[in-house]
């Protein structure tokens, strides 16, 4: 044992010494922790929106299940998904170099982030500002396009479809 | 160097970081024996336990500037440790005693039939024997003798689940160690 505590204390202290180590500065934690906290609050932001706009995109579309279910698959801005995973896995991989003892449970923090998305996505549904801001606001032209423009693309296609389909008859 | 003694490892961790880079030889002296020793039960091996202890030292100096003050100095040393120890034990998974399948259900409870100074002299007699998942807590409870606050610190676990896992421990000594004995 005592060989051990001389050869640790010796390296360790001349790596120090040469500086062949060095103490990371205080600013590159800071923005570590300033991109986590950007990441996470972005893909809460990005998460509510498309929970918001499923629900819209339900809604306007009329009753039928089936029907409405191919519209949105159709129209379904799918590139959030990749955005999503990307941003939850670049999190962790933040997290987990940046934090070195504080008790992180990954399992909880993740557990809490879908529910916030959910709640966040039923309230923005339930209080009406999905509807608000098909009227006004940044989003107006996003969400006209999947209330309105959607119906539109959908009959086209279902039009030219059928078009198809009778010339080949 | 006399007055360094007097002083807490986050006071220590301040001087460090602000002034005397040399003051990290203070920490080095503080916890090098008792990380070996930790990190020993462990892994069960001389070498591995200091290599994981000095790099565990370094990461620790590198990254000294993440360490909040207001916190546990050696719940974070312990914690590198433990991160450390752990990539050891992954990297050499084969060699090193796992008995996951052994039954738990005792049937009785091991607080009444042991003593504190039994276990510790039972943990240090076979502690090599039980999976580290039990074997940690159990070390870090009865050895180092850290509170089950530091110990959920350290493991990032629920206090909860250090109980049940130091209480698994104790049946798994139970069950195991008898043989050793």
């Amino acid at each position: 044992m005592s060989k051990n505590k001389i050869d640790i204390t010796e390296n360790v202290m001349s790596k120090i010494r040469t500086e062949k180590i060095k103490m990371k500065p205080k600013w590159y934690f800071w923005l570590g922790s300033l991109v986590i906290f950007m990441t996470i609050t972005g893909l809460t932001i990005i998460s509510i929106f498309l929970i918001s706009l499923i629900t819209f995109s339900l809604k306007s579309h009329g009753p039928m299940g089936a029907v409405r279910y191919e519209q949105i698959l159709s129209s379904f801005p799918w590139w959030a998904f990749v955005v999503v995973f990307i941003g939850i896995t670049t999190g962790i991989i933040l997290l987990r170099k940046y934090d070195f003892s504080y008790k992180k449970n990954f399992s909880f923090i993740i557990l809490v982030f879908i529910i916030a998305v959910l709640l966040g996505g039923i309230l923005v549904d339930v209080s009406g500002l999905d509807t608000l801001w098909m009227k006004r606001g940044l989003m107006k032209g996003f969400y006209q396009q999947y209330g309105d423009s959607h119906q539109q693309k959908w009959n086209n296609k279902n039009k030219d479809n059928g078009w198809r389909r009778g010339n080949f008859q | 160097m006399k007055d360094l003694k007097k002083l807490t490892d986050e006071q220590i961790v301040k001087i460090v970081r602000t002034k005397d880079k040399e003051v990290y030889l203070e920490i080095v002296l503080r916890y090098q024996e008792k990380l070996l020793r930790y990190a020993l039960y462990l892994v069960q091996d001389k070498a591995k336990a200091a290599d994981a202890v000095q790099e565990s030292f370094i990461k620790a100096f590198i990254n000294l500037n993440s360490f909040n003050t207001k916190m546990k100095f050696s719940s974070w040393i312990y914690r590198i440790v433990h991160n450390q120890v752990m990539n050891v034990v992954s990297k050499y998974k084969k060699e090193l005693p796992l008995f996951e399948n052994v039954d738990l259900d005792s049937g009785k409870n091991p607080e009444i039939d042991l003593t504190k100074k039994e276990i510790r002299e039972r943990v240090n007699k076979c502690i090599g024997q039980i999976p580290i998942k039990y074997s940690e807590p159990l070390s870090l409870f009865y050895l180092e003798e850290k509170s089950y606050g530091e110990i959920s610190d350290i493991l990032r676990l629920p206090i909860g689940t250090v109980g049940t896992r130091i209480n698994r421990a104790k049946v798994f000594m139970k069950k195991i160690c008898q043989k050793i004995k």
